[in-house]
């Protein structure tokens, strides 16, 4: 390869020269991102404005950011957000890394790959392939639960239209598209772990836990703090999958930030408005992965971001 | 693992692998019950759907139901899918298999900063209402194109693709080069066909994606004979359940029918990605 140091204008052109179908290459990809991804973000600042139900436009400062905070649908939608968030992360997350511990104690391989691919399934179904199968399932004349609870003599229970359930079911169905993901991250990460230290920590005396403890969970730990910031980052945007199992009876507990969003915006038009809100959701996500990643690093050799 | 060879097995460890494995079967039964149910019950005669039961045993094998969902309103949204992901596919591969290329080649001028914004874009995320915003002002609004365009990269999969063409030997492209070829025959003669494997990865990935998409198609698409299959899917589903007060009934034969064919590309494709799981998953960290 040739090398930079000759320096100077004339070899710069010639590298150009040289990379030109480099750049012709690159030209759809970029400008995609230019469209797509950039000249959002620039959008961003329609949040100061009332862009959406004039036809001109003007600056309107921080005027959006006082409605939404005054905003008691705002407030619930916001509540809404934090409760499946954290019950999300409570839940969900750990559950990836149990089935993966499990799932590695098992003795065959065959048996371990088998489980892999059988769990991993749903997570390529669409939402609504994936709501309509709890649907299906929670379906109070024909679903499988309720038939159970009508064998112990319960009640039927309709759990989409209930605003007890309908928030558990959010969580079971994350669970049932997700966990697959994740255990398939940890279980890969898990054969990564070298097994002389499995038996240093035996000559040491330490037991099954002892390992889990000293060896297994460090061994896999910067996939850990990975998987808690990727989460962090989807919680709060949680989005399509509430809008496709949603319904009116239910809004009161499922109504969350993004569908706020969704209906301000796109249903409504109020444009610069909705803007504001979904800024609002991203700027907190932002500090709260950082603040996680600041966190983390602590615990981790390499700091993750 | 080599922790595992170890002469004897103590009662309180004989204890543990059979309380693990009578979970993990339990787990394996929550995966496979209401996949299994779907299936069957979409080859179910009306007479063993009527009496609501939850079918965990086939009673009965007909393609009756398919043949009326094939020849009724769901047909057009079927269609529009197929086209959908098969016209995205291929515009996503036209575009994501040369941006990998080029940002692949070490020497490339501001390759970094290039990388840098590119990667960028998976952390800060403009959300919802700028792309939409951004996808009317470009007169998109109610055509297959907004739903195709705009989401038509993925810096997950380009990351996958810019990786693998990264491990490609240099020697391999510079004796190329120096038999004259430019770029572009480099990529279509050499790099293409080294890279096969993970190219129909990428390929089944965006395929599916595209056929899972269904907020952009509510959110840009106004006209219904435009809708996909997921979109008629959910208000199927999900508008004509007795406990949300829906109107017609509509059997559950039939309903399975249409949710088969709204899953169908996973059920076709998922033994071929399968294999591409990890290599795929790991580079996807943000560090990208």
């Amino acid at each position: 390869m040739k090398k930079r140091e000759k320096g100077g204008n004339g070899y710069l052109i010639k590298q150009m020269k040289d990379q030109r179908y480099l750049f012709l290459m690159m030209l759809p990809g970029l400008v995609w991102y230019i469209l797509f991804k950039y000249l959002p973000l620039m959008g961003l600042s329609l949040a100061f404005t009332d862009y959406g139900f004039r036809s001109r436009v003007s600056f309107i400062g921080f005027e959006n950011f006082r409605r939404l905070l005054t905003s008691h649908i705002f407030w619930n939608a916001f509540r809404n957000t934090i409760i499946i968030s954290i019950a999300n992360i409570v839940f969900y997350f750990p559950a990836p890394l149990i089935i993966a511990l499990l799932v590695n104690e098992l003795k065959n391989a065959r048996v371990q790959k088998s489980i892999q691919f059988l769990i991993y399934i749903p997570y390529f179904f669409s939402w609504v392939v994936v709501g309509s199968i709890f649907v299906n399932l929670l379906s109070p004349s024909s679903g499988l639960v309720n038939h159970i609870i009508a064998l112990f003599g319960g009640k039927p229970i309709y759990f989409m239209a209930d605003t007890h359930f309908f928030r558990p079911v959010l969580i079971t169905s994350y669970i049932w598209r997700q966990v697959g993901y994740g255990s398939v991250i940890y279980i890969a990460s898990l054969t990564t772990v070298e097994p002389h230290l499995y038996e240093a920590a035996t000559i040491d005396g330490a037991g099954r836990w002892g390992q889990l403890w000293h060896v297994t969970l460090p061994g896999i730990r910067s996939t850990i703090v990975t998987m808690l910031l990727l989460n962090l980052s989807h919680v709060l945007l949680i989005f399509e999958q509430v809008l496709v199992m949603y319904n009116a009876a239910v809004y009161d507990v499922a109504d969350v930030l993004q569908t706020y969003v969704y209906r301000e915006g796109v249903l409504s038009g109020d444009l610069g408005y909705s803007v504001a809100v979904g800024m609002f959701t991203s700027i907190i996500t932002v500090i709260l992965v950082f603040s996680t990643n600041r966190i983390s690093s602590r615990f981790l050799d390499d700091p993750i971001l | 693992m080599s922790n595992k060879n170890q002469i004897k097995v103590s009662p309180g460890r004989r204890a543990f692998n059979i309380f693990n494995i009578i979970f993990l079967s339990l787990v394996c039964l929550v995966f496979i019950v209401p996949i299994w149910n779907v299936l069957i019950t979409s080859f179910a005669k009306d007479i063993d759907v009527m009496g609501n039961d939850y079918l965990l045993i086939p009673k009965s094998f007909t393609l009756v139901n398919y043949d009326k969902v094939l020849h009724s309103g769901y047909m057009n949204a079927f269609k529009n899918s197929i086209f959908v992901a098969v016209a995205g596919t291929f515009l996503s591969m036209f575009i994501t298999l040369p941006l990998g290329y080029a940002l692949s080649q070490k020497h490339l001028l501001g390759r970094n900063i290039f990388m840098k914004l590119i990667v960028l874009t998976m952390l800060f995320d403009a959300g919802i209402m700028p792309f939409y915003i951004v996808v009317r002002s470009l007169g998109l609004i109610n055509s297959i194109a907004s739903i195709i365009l705009p989401v038509s990269m993925s810096t997950f999969n380009l990351i996958i693709i810019k990786n693998y063409m990264s491990s490609i030997p240099e020697t391999l492209l510079e004796s190329a080069k120096l038999d004259g070829c430019n770029d572009l025959v480099i990529l279509f003669r050499i790099v293409i066909p080294l890279s096969v494997s993970v190219i129909a990865a990428v390929t089944l990935f965006y395929c599916v994606s595209y056929w899972n998409r269904y907020f952009e198609v509510i959110m840009f698409i106004n006209d219904s004979r435009k809708y996909t299959l997921q979109v008629v899917l959910r208000s199927l589903m999900f508008e004509s359940d007795e406990s949300l007060g829906g109107g017609n009934y509509v059997y559950g034969n039939l309903k399975m029918a249409v949710m088969v064919l709204g899953m169908l590309p996973v059920l076709i494709i998922y033994p071929f990605i399968q294999k591409h799981f990890v290599s795929g998953l790991m580079v996807g960290g943000i560090k990208g």
